[in-house]
């Protein structure tokens, strides 16, 4: 006879259910379940899932009251473990295998995207390496470690005085797109045809041409559409998005005609970030005000806050665009700038608004900003200013050289100008012979957590939405990477609290799971 | 009736939860024989769940063979909705234990024939082999699931319309907008209920109080639907002491002492062990696989069984005794609407007809032709339906 009983069945749909956790949702730990399925990658709705489909749980993980944060995303990352991104090899099939090594030991820290960074170089440099560092995700296999969201280009369009230990020599200025294309490769910041004046303005060609036909130079498929349709308002702008290589530029908006083509990079799907930079606070607003969305480590490498001029980090100040007083020379900025400019796009793209421009006295977005909080880039009492500032936008990021991961000593290392060495004691990175400038971090992102937690007083939802939902939100994925939703991809970390020095509590990554499979856990210190 | 009292909400919930895992360990549930539980929602089973959940946890209780049936469901709200019933369920207490999907049954609100969802549930009910234990909260107005006041008492699973006043209390859960409340569920009837083998009733807090005197110290009525568990043979009362404000002095005496005598006895009111452990033979099965939807057969007289339950009949019988006449339909599925399906075959229900007519004991045959049709036709009426019961 039929038993009246259905015992669970014995066909595996490899979904984990994690218990006995708390996770980290918006501002708040909640004690809560999650379920993962390693078929889909993502994040499932439980309930549904028991009413619907009738199934189970493959396994149920107790995790004994630790914490789950959606996984960590780096926004600024030169490098790991002996390779810098920033390096044209003579066989550059190995750069590709080393980009893949790296995903694969990058992610037992947590992170599980990231936005692999390319310094100021030569324009063969970032043709060469850019095709490397797209999106990586597509293929959604966990064990290929962290996911590069697209690359982030920062430089050269910067400002020769906040050079920071970029070579000055390939710092260039740009005048129009064509400068971008020329130095970026036409095909890394367009989705896929070379003239993105006929293709970007035209309506809907590329929302489903474009991704079925990735260039065959990308080592990388795109990331299917779906996965990005919360990302963008249409979802030709979605598929665009998931073909171009360079997901992010660092640009000082003062130079040239940078601010004018703020609106090109955005309408690619591309965010524009402020950095290296002498702007003042008009031209910051003014450059925020034609779409730029995030500051690039804010306070380094930029003018400091001035009480008469309070600079980029003015921007975080205030949710309207300026008083009276200071508005005519944002709207002069603003206005006279892209006068020739937007009369010509607006005959091939009617279809765009125009979001960036607004009313002074409206409310303007304001910017993300990156924070290094590595200890020795900014004083701890800076980064907690910045965080009262505007805390829905601070971004933890490593700034990162590719030192990290490798023991203390003396490493080579080129900004396209000769040979130079970085010295390496802890986290700390100096260029050697100048006296101590600073040459990028060499802190994981947990550290940088850590940190932040012990200087701010944030709680730990707080802190752990800095490297998690704030730059998913930043990169255009939030509801896809850094969240624990249903539907997100399942990314995790797996965290328990460690009493630290000082009796502050430290965080530490027991395990990683990337697309729903565990693919690191921390030995058992027995 | 058996009466539990406790000190507050918390310990009345833990005897609750208690006494539900002892029964179902004792029962020993099977695949093919498993525990049949009846589930209500709402605050007061709360504290229920949570340490039946805290039990599963320490391993003390398994819930891979039991089958459960929830109570209600509202119409008209997405399934998912925060305040779903399905919710609710899942949230405090599937989500947390091995209970195997395939064994929950919850009503669908959202069925596109309702009536048929009704049915088809009844149905379930049956082929599960009745519910082994309901648990029940007891409503303000002594309402039961959403039976509420003047609901019969022999009603069974259906669509109801919520009244005034519950539409108004639930209001605070959709964001105390009237609008959002649904206005109409789906329940079990009382009748469903109490066709349990048992029916344990949780009433928590001072608001219960006046419900709690109604249903235990006043007359069966059906302005306080759940005074018809008087009318069970193993009805389970437990309440806080807060609840007991409007019971006499003399009625909360008199079971606090019985439960006194009883553990100082080392004897405690256990149910029949022919109900604790379940037929030891598993009933022949009338189990198809899967449930054709269902038509509704025509409306049947109900004869209200609660006129029939008395403790001496293990009341309602679990197995439907094996019958020289099959109770299926011709399609092979279950009749649910059939009173034969209880009656046990070696007797019949009543004594059989003896055709006698009064006119016959007459002297004056010229009355014989004055009065009702012949008798043999008569018989021949009658003889139909009966020989199918008794048969």
């Amino acid at each position: 006879m039929p038993s009246l009983v259905r015992s669970a069945s014995p066909r595996h749909n490899g979904i984990t259910k994690l218990t006995n956790c708390r996770l980290v949702r918006g501002d708040e730990l909640v004690w809560d379940d999650v379920w993962v399925s390693s078929a889909t990658g993502k994040i499932i709705r439980s309930q549904a899932a028991f009413y619907d489909e009738l199934i189970m749980p493959d396994e149920v993980i107790d995790l004994g009251g630790r914490i789950v944060s959606p996984g960590f995303i780096d926004c600024q990352l030169n490098g790991a473990y002996g390779f810098n991104f920033s390096t044209l090899l003579d066989d550059m099939t190995q750069y590709g295998k080393q980009v893949r090594d790296l995903n694969r030991k990058l992610v037992r820290t947590g992170v599980t995207s990231y936005i692999p960074t390319v310094t100021s170089q030569t324009s063969d440099l970032y043709k060469g390496v850019l095709p490397y560092l797209g999106p990586s995700g597509s293929s959604r296999r966990p064990h290929d470690g962290a996911e590069s969201l697209g690359a982030h280009v920062e430089g050269p369009f910067l400002s020769p005085t906040k050079n920071g230990i970029h070579n000055r020599s390939v710092l260039r200025v740009a005048s129009s797109f064509a400068d971008l294309e020329e130095m970026y490769g036409a095909a890394n910041i367009n989705p896929r045809c070379p003239n993105p004046e006929v293709e970007v303005h035209s309506p809907s060609s590329s929302s489903s041409s474009s991704s079925n036909n990735s260039s065959t130079s990308l080592p990388s498929s795109p990331v299917s559409s779906s996965s990005f349709s919360s990302a963008s308002s249409s979802d030709a702008q979605a598929a665009r998005n998931s073909t171009i290589p360079v997901k992010m530029i660092t640009a000082a908006p003062e130079l040239g005609a940078m601010t004018r083509l703020i609106p090109e990079l955005t309408s690619r799907g591309i965010v524009v970030s402020v950095g290296h930079s002498e702007a003042t606070y008009e031209e910051a607003s003014a450059a925020v005000s034609a779409g730029a969305t995030m500051i690039t480590h804010l306070f380094n490498a930029m003018r400091p806050l001035h009480h008469r001029n309070p600079g980029i980090f003015g921007v975080l100040g205030t949710n309207t665009t300026t008083p009276s007083t200071t508005s005519s020379s944002i709207s002069t900025a603003a206005a006279a700038v892209p006068a020739v400019a937007t009369s010509q796009r607006q005959q091939q793209q009617p279809q765009q608004p125009q979001p960036q421009q607004q009313q002074p006295g409206q409310k303007r977005r304001r910017p993300y900003f990156g924070i290094i909080s590595d200890g020795i880039h900014l004083h701890p009492t800076t980064v907690k200013i910045a965080w009262h500032a505007h805390p829905q936008g601070l971004i933890l990021v490593t700034d990162a050289m590719h030192m990290v991961g490798l023991p203390d000593g003396r490493y080579a290392w080129t900004n396209g100008e000769g040979e130079h060495y970085i010295i390496k004691k802890g986290s700390v990175l100096e260029l050697e012979g100048t006296g101590g400038t600073i040459a990028g971090s060499a802190v994981t992102l947990l550290e940088c957590v850590n940190n932040f937690l012990h200087w701010t007083g944030a709680t730990l939802p707080q802190a752990l939405k800095a490297v998690t939902a704030t730059p998913a939100a930043m990169l255009g994925v939030q509801g896809v990477k850094g969240s624990l939703e249903a539907g997100a991809d399942a990314d995790l970390v797996v965290l328990s609290e460690a009493a630290g020095e000082e009796g502050r509590t430290e965080l530490v990554v027991d395990e990683v799971w990337k697309f729903g499979v565990r693919v690191f856990e921390r030995k058992k210190l027995v | 009736m058996r009466f539990f009292i406790r000190e507050d909400a918390a310990a009345a919930s833990a005897h609750v939860a208690n006494y539900i895992v002892d029964r179902i360990n004792h029962f020993g549930p099977t695949p093919a024989h498993p525990f049949v539980l009846g589930l209500p929602t709402g605050s007061t089973p709360l504290g229920v769940y949570k340490v039946l959940v805290e039990k599963y946890k320490a391993g003390e209780v398994s819930f891979e063979n039991v089958v459960t049936f929830n109570m209600d469901e509202y119409i008209g709200i997405p399934r998912d909705h925060p305040e779903s019933y399905h919710t609710f369920m899942w949230k405090h207490f599937f989500s947390h234990v091995n209970i195997h999907p395939c064994n929950v049954h919850i009503l669908d609100g959202n069925a596109p024939n309702l009536e048929a969802e009704c049915v088809e549930y009844e149905a379930k009910i049956q082929a599960a082999g009745g519910i082994d234990l309901f648990l029940a909260g007891m409503g303000e107005d002594g309402h039961i699931a959403f039976n509420e006041p003047g609901s019969s008492l022999a009603s069974r699973t259906r669509v109801k319309t919520l009244a005034y006043g519950t539409i108004l209390a639930n209001s605070r859960f959709f964001d105390n907008d009237m609008d959002k409340v649904p206005k109409m569920a789906l329940t079990v009837g009382v009748q469903t209920v109490l066709e349990a083998r048992e029916v344990v009733v949780m009433a928590l807090g001072a608001r219960k109080a006046l419900a709690l005197q109604r249903c235990v110290e006043q007359g069966v009525n059906h302005m306080w639907t759940l005074s018809a568990l008087q009318l069970h043979p193993h009805s389970m009362i437990v309440c806080d002491e807060d609840a007991t404000l409007e019971l006499q002095v003399k009625t909360v005496k008199y079971f606090k002492d019985i439960e006194q005598v009883a553990r100082a006895q080392g004897f405690e009111q256990i149910l029949p062990s022919k109900i604790r452990t379940g037929p030891a033979t598993v009933p022949t099965t009338i189990v198809t696989d899967e449930f054709p939807a269902p038509t509704i057969h025509s409306p049947q007289p109900t004869t209200s069984r609660l006129l029939r339950a008395t403790p001496a009949t293990e009341y309602p019988v679990r197995s439907r005794s094996p019958s020289p006449e099959p109770n299926f339909t011709p399609r092979g599925h279950l009749r649910v609407d059939s009173d034969a399906q209880y009656t046990v075959s070696s007797r019949s229900a009543s004594p059989d007809l003896v055709p006698d007519r009064m006119a016959e004991r007459m002297e004056d045959p010229a009355l014989l032709r004055r009065l009702t049709p012949n008798p043999e036709q008569q018989q021949l009426l009658n003889s139909v339906p009966r020989t199918t019961i008794t048969a």
